[in-house]
């Protein structure tokens, strides 16, 4: 009786939520989101790629042949898959991408938040005073951004405006 | 094997895009940066930036032997907040990131032929070799940089205030 009540409790939240996720201005809107966030966090990394590869160094992660590679072509894959979001060209994959991008970020700052170091992530902006976002505060944001990622590789529907999708 | 296959020609193009970009770009640096603090300050070798390797102290006792000879003026080139918060002993602060708003003061105050060493935090910043590189700019000649910066002089125990 009491799952009963429950379920049916639960059933008009779960459909709204379903429908609203379902809706395509809501997919088109999501992507237009990531896409802008991710041209966003583009911008000052590649106009200044050496300090993007000192923040990598900073990190303390990664082999020193790997830190400047990484320093060139992220900043590109972040502006690339945030066109691609927001044109509409393979959505499905470049939010794949996306996803793994931004679990990526999530162990690597996860990491650095369990060895308490404390550092500039280089996300959206380089600080040249040496300047730590919390860390909690950028792992809660990944998160938001990975579920909302998650519902543009899953979307069913139609998309919209798009200029190459299957769907 | 659809997805595959479209994140392979995005990442593709990402990457084709990034490394043309860095190639052609004022801005761009090495394909490998120096980042092994024994070897010297850490750098991406970016093409705007001139690592002064000449001018280099890297061993910090003999930074303290022309310390103590009272011939040079040591320059402390990071922010005016971490300068506050402990230098050299007797060092003029000249931010990097405020060059504009006190090079005149400090021009005035030690002429060109004055012999200066700057600093900064130590081997993993490069704004002690960006500060000397302007300060030739502005006509000064007897530069040394202190490779070890600050953290190093306050790890040998040497006088800070």
């Amino acid at each position: 009786m009491v799952i009963s009540a429950g379920k049916q409790k639960g059933t008009p939240l779960n459909s709204h939520l379903k429908r609203l996720l379902g809706n395509s201005w809501i997919e088109l809107a999501i992507r237009w989101i990531m896409g802008l966030t991710f041209i966003y966090a583009s911008y000052h990394k590649i106009v200044a790629p050496a300090d993007f590869a000192k923040i990598i160094y900073g990190y303390d992660l990664f082999p020193n042949a790997l830190i400047n590679l990484i320093a060139i072509a992220v900043p590109f894959i972040e502006f690339i898959l945030g066109l691609s979001l927001i044109l509409g060209f393979y959505p499905q994959s470049a939010a794949l991408i996306f996803n793994g991008l931004l679990f990526a970020y999530t162990v690597v700052l996860s990491i650095n938040l369990i060895r308490g170091y404390e550092f500039d992530c280089g996300c959206f902006a380089i600080n040249s005073g040496n300047h730590a976002t919390f860390p909690a505060q950028m792992l809660i944001r990944n998160l938001v951004f990975l579920a909302l990622g998650l519902n543009v590789f899953l979307f069913k529907n139609s998309r919209r405006l798009c200029i190459r999708a299957d769907k | 094997m659809k997805t595959a296959k479209e994140v392979a020609i995005l990442l593709g193009i990402s990457i084709i895009i990034a490394f043309t970009t860095n190639y052609f770009s004022p801005v761009c640096i090495a394909l490998v940066g120096q980042w092994d603090t024994a070897q010297g300050v850490v750098s991406a070798k970016a093409n705007n930036v001139v690592l002064l390797d000449d001018l280099e102290i890297g061993d910090i006792s003999f930074g303290k032997k022309l310390y103590d000879g009272g011939d040079f003026v040591f320059v402390d080139a990071r922010s005016r907040k971490d300068y506050e918060a402990g230098h050299i002993k007797g060092a003029t602060s000249l931010p990097l990131g405020q060059f504009d708003g006190y090079i005149e003061a400090f021009f005035v105050q030690y002429p060109a032929e004055t012999a200066i060493i700057t600093y900064c935090s130590g081997r993993t910043c490069e704004d002690s070799h960006r500060l000397a590189q302007l300060l030739m700019h502005f006509g000064y000649t007897k530069i040394n940089i202190l490779l070890d910066g600050y953290l190093g002089w306050e790890t040998e125990g040497y006088p800070i205030e």
